[in-house]
């Protein structure tokens, strides 16, 4: 079914928080710090304008709040919405001004003098634990908010194994970068008698409870609402310091206020991501059996932790994810948390994943150099068999289902890797190297309350609601608190209820992203919508269905059991009668409903499913590749990709988040890096610096569909919208080394931008020669 | 302030500007033309674009002061338009769009392409295509739509 979100898009009707028009609204800018690091002497208004700027102090009362895991061992930092002792990060928020437009806004902004203390800046997340580092929070021991070991089998018994291999592992600070950025409008609705908020954002309730909890107001004073959101990708979905300052700005004056995030603002002050360091030593037998891992890893988290969830999920999950798709029974990994100064990091398309993927991988085609063999069966020799599940990794995931050995098979089959073998043999005429590679993932998705207990989560996101209402004339209203910004929930959802009730989808409209509107719910992150809104919605729908048919079967005079739902009406061998007709006479004319029967058509679910640990979507990504060793640009000239979400509801959907996840992922395997100098200032401020793939840079892909229905979830879904950017940065640095391993080029840091391939591969030629 | 008078859309509109202001601000700030929207705000996204004098351009790049005289057409322009509705039913059928927040810039981007080319190949569309960001659909879609329209509207030649 095709998408009922496109119109309004393709009409130039949609509205975003920018579109929207309010009388007498103002626009926002911020003044942030230049300084990476540094102690607030003074902030002085200009003169006349006083009224016009506002720092913490004017914006009071307002609630510190703590983002983080609840662990006592995590040391918290409260994020100020604005400023007012100590900056720690090039970017952060000290005051902002009121103007007529955004210009004069910045204007003002300008003219606001900040005296700064400067201290030495904390820019690497390893040497920051070293006892030479300056404290970013002075009441800590040392940098970092949380250490950890995760830790499974006895790593000491392979310690003396036949292979070991040690490498020393990064993937990159990244931005979320949205096309559409961050934005907030806000103000008193007097009528309502509530606190109005508009904002970009990915979960309206959360941000919603956040926001009370910041302002010290009552919840159902606040309404928030996301209106059209152009993308998300996990960096909309935490209470950022803008959205608290505009909401309390908007308490303290008569009139709207605005704050639309510019690209700079995005690239310097918006959720980071990523910035993981591995130091990894993988065990394994002589034939390539891995027995173990063992190692650290050093997350660099920023500066602080935002509410609700903190980095430390983070650092977990690279950790608990490095066994990934392979029978590896002992795991030992340190983790380290650390702060920085820099913005904090949250959640990107992937959380935490394609780092560990990204590891575990390259790793694995270490495993295969050194033993001389080929990367696809020690794959093979390694994967989760399907008689093996559902399989408890030594991460402590349950891997439910599928069949990982058979997804590395059609990669294989649709790649004709012999004819590629022998392209490579003879060579390129251009003299660029011909490169396959290979990375399997797992993608968790749809876990439940357990699992977010068990990570100590401050919002346990373990359920979905949906209200669906059945209106007189029988078209029907679903409301729901996921927030669909790109996903097409408002088409797939109301498939879902279309299939339960019987009914054309196009008589189902689609609601969310409304505090005032939905039941309670979380948003839509973690690859969560489809299986908690899902089931949500069918849930719902089984409930509306079961009045109706009851209904029918009375004026139809035979047993409900005899009924069913079928083109607009309920049915049974003696005939139909209109759904419209029941929906008509429960809500207008209670007078034609059989007696005894409740008039109204509306049922509220809440949903939650039964295996909380999730359902783990899978693939295998094969990328073919020519990179040029001297001047390092890959050109991508084949990508497979095989998976398996369970059942799909809408497969133009799927495949849809299949591709644009990977093009997420080839962004962070080749392209997007956000790095800081020695100061700690960003200096990929602009997408002059800042490299986002476009068409030319992007393949096209081929996929194919295995499906394994999940055992716990509605209809056997599983979420998938995170998978297509877990793999990409794995499978282009394994087909970088496939290309390079004459010279034994060691591709171990993303992005792999053609500076960094063609330096890699000049060191690995001037090794050669000096050997 | 400076007075700036223009046709948009068949319209004539006229409007004060400061002289440091951007055609989208114009567009977005003073004729509530909010259909295409800024992305960066530097010039390298494309979520802008729009027609000046039949040339597709940055709206957040251009100063609206120059723009005197000028025709200039948007998304909103081309709500009745035979053949972007033939790109927009493509770009529907192939899933070219999801958040739909470049998609006004891109519509806008597509007519031009094809206008230009004909029928473009892919390799053309796909360079035409590189100053236009979409960060959702990983391109694929928009690609496909772009040659599936351009060869109901000008044939199957290969161009």
């Amino acid at each position: 079914m095709l998408r009922k979100e496109d119109r309004r898009h393709l009409a130039g009707a949609s509205t975003f928080v920018a579109d929207l028009r309010l009388p007498r609204m103002r626009d926002i800018a911020f003044v942030r710090s230049p300084a990476a690091h540094g102690c607030i002497v003074s902030i002085e208004k200009p003169t006349g304008r006083e009224n016009s700027v506002f720092t913490l102090e004017d914006l009071q009362p307002l609630n510190p709040i703590s983002g983080g895991p609840e662990i006592a061992t995590f040391r918290n930092a409260t994020y100020p919405p604005l400023a007012d002792e100590k900056v720690l990060f090039v970017g952060q928020t000290i005051a902002m001004c009121i103007g007529t437009n955004r210009a004069s806004a910045e204007d003002l902004a300008a003219d606001v003098i900040v005296e700064i203390d400067e201290l030495a800046a904390v820019v690497d997340a390893i040497d920051a634990l070293t006892d030479e580092a300056p404290l970013l929070h002075e009441d800590w021991p040392d940098n970092s908010f949380i250490d950890a070991t995760i830790t499974e089998g006895d790593i000491a018994a392979v310690r003396d194994a036949p292979v070991k291999i040690r490498r020393q592992l990064k993937m990159n600070r990244q931005a979320t970068n949205p096309l559409e950025t961050r934005g907030v409008v806000a103000y008193q609705d007097h009528r309502l008698d509530e606190l109005v908020v508009y904002s970009s954002t990915q979960g309206p309730h959360v941000m919603r409870h956040g926001l009370a909890l910041a302002l010290g107001l009552p919840e159902h004073k606040i309404r928030v609402v996301a209106p059209d959101v152009g993308g998300g990708f996990g960096g909309k979905n935490r209470l950022m310091p803008e959205e608290i300052a505009v909401a309390a700005l908007a308490m303290k004056v008569d009139h709207p206020v605005r704050w639309i995030e510019d690209r700079n603002e995005h690239l310097v002050a918006s959720i980071q991501a990523r910035e993981h360091h591995y130091d990894l030593t993988l065990y394994s037998t002589a034939e390539g059996r891995v027995l173990g891992i063992e190692g650290s890893v050093h997350v660099d988290a920023g500066a602080f932790a935002l509410w609700p969830s903190g980095p430390f999920m983070e650092t977990g999950m690279a950790a608990r994810n490095l066994p990934g798709s392979y029978t590896i029974e002992h795991l030992h990994i340190r983790t380290h948390t650390v702060a920085t100064n820099k913005a904090p990091i949250g959640p990107y398309r992937g959380v935490a994943r394609p780092g560990a993927c990204f590891a575990i991988e390259r790793m694995i085609d270490e495993l295969a150099d050194e033993l001389g063999c080929c990367p696809v069966e020690i794959r093979r020799r390694n994967l989760v068999q399907p008689t093996m599940m559902p399989y408890r990794t030594a991460g402590g995931l349950r891997l439910d289902n599928g069949d990982y050995p058979k997804a590395l098979a059609h990669a294989l089959e649709m790649i004709d890797l012999p004819k590629l073998r022998e392209r490579q043999r003879k060579g390129e005429p251009d003299g660029r190297k011909l490169g396959v590679g290979f990375a399997v993932y797992t993608e968790q998705s749809g876990h439940g309350t357990l699992e977010w207990v068990k990570r100590k989560s401050r919002v346990v996101p373990g359920f979905e609601s949906a209200t669906i209402r059945m209106l007189p004339d029988g078209t029907i209203n679903l409301l729901v608190g996921i927030q669909s910004h790109g996903q097409g929930l408002e088409t797939s959802l109301s498939q879902i209820a279309a299939q339960e009730l019987g009914v054309d989808p196009s008589s189902i409209l689609v609601r969310h992203g409304d505090t005032g509107l939905s039941p309670q719910g979380f948003g839509t992150f973690a690859s969560r919508s489809i299986v908690f809104s899902g089931g949500a919605v069918a849930k719902a729908s089984r409930a509306l269905a079961t009045k109706i048919k009851a209904i029918g079967a009375q004026l139809l005079q035979v047993p409900a059991a005899d009924v069913t739902l079928r083109d607009g009406a309920v049915q049974s061998s003696s005939g139909q009668i209109p759904i419209a007709d029941i929906a008509r006479a429960a809500n207008i004319r209670p007078e034609l409903l059989p007696a005894g029967t409740a008039p109204g058509l509306e049922a509220t679910e809440t949903y939650e499913p039964p295996e909380s640990g999730g359902v783990f979507s899978y693939g295998v990504h094969a990328v073919t590749l020519l990179s040029h060793p001297v001047t390092g640009v890959t050109e991508i000239i084949d990508y497979v990709i095989v998976e398996d979400c369970g059942t799909l509801i809408n497969p133009m959907i799927v495949d849809g988040q299949i591709i644009g996840g990977v093009a997420q992922g080839i962004g962070t395997a080749l392209y997007e890096e956000l790095p800081y100098d020695e100061n700690g200032q960003p200096t990929a401020t602009t997408y002059g610096d800042y490299m986002i793939p476009c068409a030319p840079e992007i393949p096209n892909f081929r996929i194919k569909h295995m499906v394994t229905p999940a055992e716990s979830t509605e209809f056997g879904v599983k979420g998938m919208g995170e998978g297509g950017a877990i793999a990409p940065p794995a499978a282009i640095a394994n087909a970088l080394n496939d290309a390079h391993r004459d010279c034994k080029a060691k591709f171990l840091v993303t992005p792999m931008t053609p500076r960094r391939v063609s330096d890699t591969v000049a060191d690995a030629l001037a090794r050669e020669n000096a050997e | 302030m400076v007075e700036v008078k223009l046709t948009v859309n068949d319209q004539e509109e006229a409007v004060f500007v400061d002289a440091r202001d951007s055609l989208s601000d114009l567009l977005r700030e003073k004729l509530q033309l909010t259909g295409m929207h800024v992305g960066c705000d530097h010039g390298a996204c494309g979520a802008c674009t729009v027609h000046l004098d039949g040339t597709p351009v940055r709206s957040c790049i251009v100063l609206a002061a120059r723009c005197d005289g000028s025709k200039v057409r948007t998304i909103e322009g081309t709500r009745n338009d035979a053949m972007m509705d033939i790109v927009r039913r493509h770009f529907h059928e192939k899933h070219a769009l999801q958040c739909g927040f470049c998609t006004p810039g891109m519509l806008m981007m597509s007519i031009d392409i094809i206008s230009r080319y004909g029928v473009p190949s892919e390799n053309q569309v796909r360079s035409e295509l590189s100053g236009q960001i979409c960060r959702c659909t990983g391109y694929m879609g928009i690609v496909a739509a772009i040659q599936a329209a351009a060869r109901e509207i000008n044939g199957n030649g290969d161009n």
